[in-house]
């Protein structure tokens, strides 16, 4: 099959997959296009209240620009607040924080990230994305699916594996919970930093097989 | 540095096309190549006609969204009606595309990058420095500009065009033509370039000029 020379799609024509409980909405773009050189997402807020970006700072060394591409919305960088009205770039370095929240109806913001000095790998968050938020729809089987899926295919990348074992937690699978989130520490010690304060495990954490 | 700027107050107006605001530079963005155009009217050709396969292009694959306004996008020969809110994504370096611009004040910001390769911006983004100062009407500051990356890249045919017009609008005729014509030997295309740019007003009507830029059947170069 060759890959064809151009795509064209509009912002309206993106899925549209819930992430978060402040009603982020993440309308993938470098997933939908098949882009590969570096990382595009858009956020839509269509009540104009909703978080556009998650606060967040990038653990994976990308930097990020944020551009505004209509309403408004009011971004944390670092430790300032900044209105951001249709047209205004937001950019930030890795260790920066950063979030933002809609303050107009119908505000979508575009985020393009990559780390600088490699070739752009395809972030594992994505496919976690769109896990939860089946979850979040309430269908747990095909979450898991996804996952598994995953993990399948990238079995040496921490990140399926951890949230792999959130799902199995959150489900109460203890023994699924357990055995992913082994492999996970084993693959990057880091997972088992981030258990200790994720309360997706608050459950488990007493169990004396509980690996963090 | 993390910073925050307004796409309108970073596009700069450059010639007779759309205002150009370089995004890459102004972050110093390092890891994909990301800039946005203006158009102020309908019908300026927002996306200039190229592939990236040229010597001053990157082989980028290329994201072109529509954040305002409308364009009409060729890719390959293929027409695409590109409202606000379309994302283009050109993914073949080989491919030819362009767009016009339908409505007032169109934005489209453009970002691209080669894949499996760690990001280097492209060699065409150089002009950029001196792109500014031709906006800010500081054609001394131009001319100096394009002589310092002439030393950097003897005989580079953009550089001696871009030279050409500001020595053209400083009034320095004799060098504006000696550097046009070198330029047009380098690459043919500038030929068709300098016969519709204002910026050679100034020596538009003389015979060396039509003759660099194939006006006249008295020779020249190319002829």
């Amino acid at each position: 099959m060759t890959e064809k020379a151009y795509e064209v799609v509009h912002l309206d024509e993106l899925d549209r997959f819930p992430v978060d409980d402040e009603g982020l909405l993440w309308r993938p773009v470098r997933r939908r296009l098949g882009i590969t050189a570096f990382g595009t997402n858009a956020y839509t807020a269509e009540q104009g209240t909703e978080r556009v970006v998650e606060e967040h700072r990038e653990q994976d060394g990308h930097e990020e620009l944020y551009f505004v591409a209509s309403g408004r919305a009011t971004f944390v960088l670092g430790e300032e607040e900044v209105d951001a009205p249709a047209g205004t770039f937001v950019h930030a370095e890795p260790g920066t924080k950063r979030g933002a929240v809609a303050t107009e109806p119908g505000t979508t913001v575009l985020a393009i990230g990559a780390k600088p000095g490699v070739p752009h790998e395809i972030s594992a968050w994505e496919e976690v994305f769109v896990a939860f938020s089946y979850y979040r729809s309430g269908d747990e089987a095909k979450a898991r699916e996804h996952l598994k899926w995953f993990v399948a295919e990238h079995d040496d990348a921490w990140q399926g594996h951890y949230n792999l074992a959130c799902l199995e937690s959150l489900t109460k699978n203890r023994e699924g919970a357990i055995k992913e989130l082994t492999r996970a520490i084993e693959l990057d010690p880091a997972a088992k930093e981030y258990a200790v304060k994720d309360e997706d495990f608050d459950w488990l954490r007493d169990d004396p097989e509980f690996p963090a | 540095m993390s910073g925050t700027a307004n796409v309108n107050d970073l596009a700069l107006k450059a010639g007779d096309g759309p205002s150009w605001a370089m995004v890459r530079t102004h972050f110093d963005i390092q890891s994909f190549g990301v800039n946005a155009y203006v158009a102020e009217e309908p019908g300026i050709r927002i996306v200039a006609e190229h592939d990236e396969l040229g010597e001053r292009e990157g082989g980028h694959e290329e994201l072109y969204f529509v954040s305002h306004g409308r364009a009409t996008f060729t890719v390959n020969g293929d027409e695409i009606d590109a409202p606000a809110g379309t994302f283009v994504f050109v993914r073949d370096p080989a491919a030819k595309r362009t767009a016009i611009a339908s409505e007032v004040g169109t934005t489209i910001l453009v970002a691209g990058g080669k894949p499996g390769e760690a990001f280097s911006p492209s060699p065409w983004e150089h002009n950029a420095q001196g792109l500014v100062h031709f906006a800010n009407e500081d054609y001394d500051k131009a001319a100096e500009t394009y002589e310092q990356f002439l030393t950097e890249q003897p005989g580079d045919a953009g550089f001696l065009y871009n030279l050409a017009c500001a020595e053209s609008l400083l009034g320095r005729k004799d060098s504006a033509l000696k550097h046009l014509r070198e330029s047009v030997e380098a690459e043919e295309r500038f030929k068709e370039s300098a016969v519709g740019d204002p910026d050679f007003d100034a020596i538009r009507d003389d015979p060396e000029f039509l003759a660099i830029t194939g006006q006249t059947d008295t020779g020249g170069a190319g002829s």
